[in-house]
């Protein structure tokens, strides 16, 4: 299954910890907002969990990638 | 006046709507609204089973008419393959303030657009039938009113905020649910998991008038455009789908700048309808949207009047998205300084690519849409601004062709 991280934009607040935890797919644009690459690959599906719980707004969720 | 228009004065302040009778949705411009007229000029009610439904609208390959133009005959599947007793939501909130199509249409048949709703609700078995009424346009909310109080189904109303993302299908399913109306993150299309996290099945007025004639037998080959220039009164008119935009629009109108599918649109070359007809393959293949069917003609320059729309949009975002709220103001300043000669192309780009697919609705993504087709379409006048030269200012617009 192909994963991918959603970002539930308007609880997101720019707090930048996903970028901390998981910079092989996150990135920050100059407002501080992620930018998420399209897919997670297995190898990084444990760091992306990671990512999820550990963001101060709940903002992010690994989902199974849509088209 | 011509008895086959009718002119609706939709705001006191302004010199109206002109609706011209089509061939099926706006049929009745002469009958009157009333259920009776209704009854005669189309005939009663139709009942159909779900299976017949979906066959039907999937036959005459009905898409939504609130500019996204998604299938009716999957969205109506899948409501029915999602657990709990579906609902169904008529949108006639037109958020954008160019269209006038769902208003008219509902000032000349509205029991069209409640037939449809209680034909769909009858073969879903849904529990309830929402109408969610504009904020801003009190005739047609006093109409659909009017109509619902003339039948025996039940349907509740609720009324839209006065805002260009209270239409969204999210925003919509928020205040039904007596929350802000405004766009939340849908994890699941509203047909999963939407009202009171039950199936619901959310579609624009036109959509639903089109179900009531195709239940009826009338292929869904029409659609409703309004089309709106600097001078005139916006006009409705119901026109068949193929129909050449050469028989469409007129001469000055084709060969000036056009923004069709509204602020969240996109932008037409000089001339270059000439050659499409009014379909989504011929405007799609053309790199060019129908959306909600909106047509802004005129003859002012395009670069000024994509600046003036974005910063209108950057003035309507909710607010709540990081990308929209951060991005929108810098993408418009970007296209005012484009059409000032100060920028070039490069900024409205990225700005545009920093926006995209990063909201909750797709505000950030239609006023991207607008700005890259301006760069695309208009990319011989960016230079020109760029040298100090307007073309539209000189009064020697480009050629079409």
């Amino acid at each position: 299954m192909k994963r991918q991280l959603r970002v539930d934009w308007p609880v997101c607040k720019a707090r930048g910890l996903c970028f901390e935890l998981l910079p092989e797919a996150v990135s920050l644009d100059e407002w501080g907002y992620p930018i998420i690459a399209k897919e997670i690959s297995p190898d990084l599906v444990t760091a992306a969990r990671e990512a999820v719980r550990a963001c101060p707004t709940l903002a992010l969720r690994l989902v199974e990638a849509r088209g | 006046m011509n008895s086959s228009v009718m002119v609706w004065p939709a705001d006191p302040r302004s010199t109206g709507v002109e609706i011209r009778r089509g061939r099926s949705l706006l049929s009745g411009v002469e009958n009157g609204p009333d259920l009776q007229s209704h009854l005669r000029h189309h005939g009663p009610l139709p009942t159909l089973g779900l299976d017949e439904l979906v066959g039907r609208t999937r036959g005459s390959a009905l898409l939504g008419r609130g500019g996204a133009g998604f299938p009716f005959a999957v969205k109506l599947e899948a409501t029915t393959k999602s657990r709990g007793k579906p609902s169904v939501v008529v949108n006639l909130a037109e958020g954008e303030p160019a269209s006038w199509k769902d208003s008219a249409l509902s000032m000349v048949a509205p029991h069209l657009v409640l037939d449809g709703a209680s034909i769909t609700a009858a073969a879903l078995g849904a529990a309830e039938v929402h109408v969610v009424l504009p904020g801003d346009r009190s005739a047609v909310r006093l109409q659909l009113k009017a109509a619902i109080d003339e039948r025996t189904e039940r349907f509740s109303t609720a009324v839209a905020d006065v805002a260009f993302v209270a239409g969204q299908a999210a925003a919509v399913v928020e205040l039904l649910s007596g929350r802000e109306n405004r766009p939340v993150t849908s994890w699941e299309p509203a047909a999963v998991r939407g009202l009171r996290n039950k199936p619901t099945l959310l579609s624009n007025a036109e959509t639903f008038a089109h179900v009531a004639l195709i239940a009826r037998g009338v292929g869904a080959s029409t659609t409703l455009l309004t089309i709106d220039g600097d001078s005139s009164r916006p006009l409705v008119r119901e026109v068949r789908l193929g129909k050449p935009w050469r028989k469409v629009l007129r001469r000055d109108q084709l060969d000036g700048p056009v923004l069709l599918g509204g602020y969240h649109g996109t932008w037409a070359a000089p001339g270059a309808l000439r050659s499409l007809t009014v379909s989504r393959d011929s405007m799609g293949a053309a790199g060019l949207a129908l959306g909600a069917g909106i047509v802004l003609t005129g003859d002012r320059c395009p670069l000024d009047r994509a600046a003036e729309i974005a910063t209108y949009l950057a003035s309507e975002s909710a607010g709540r998205c990081g990308p929209c709220v951060n991005g929108l103001p810098r993408l418009a300043a970007a296209l005012r300084d484009a059409a000032r000669g100060l920028g070039g192309t490069t900024e409205i780009e990225r700005l545009a690519g920093l926006v995209e697919r990063r909201g909750a609705c797709a505000h950030p993504d239609g006023t991207a849409r607008m700005a890259r087709s301006l760069v695309t379409s208009y990319a011989f006048e960016l230079r020109e601004h760029q040298r100090g030269r307007c073309c539209f200012a000189l009064g020697e617009p480009r050629k079409a062709g």
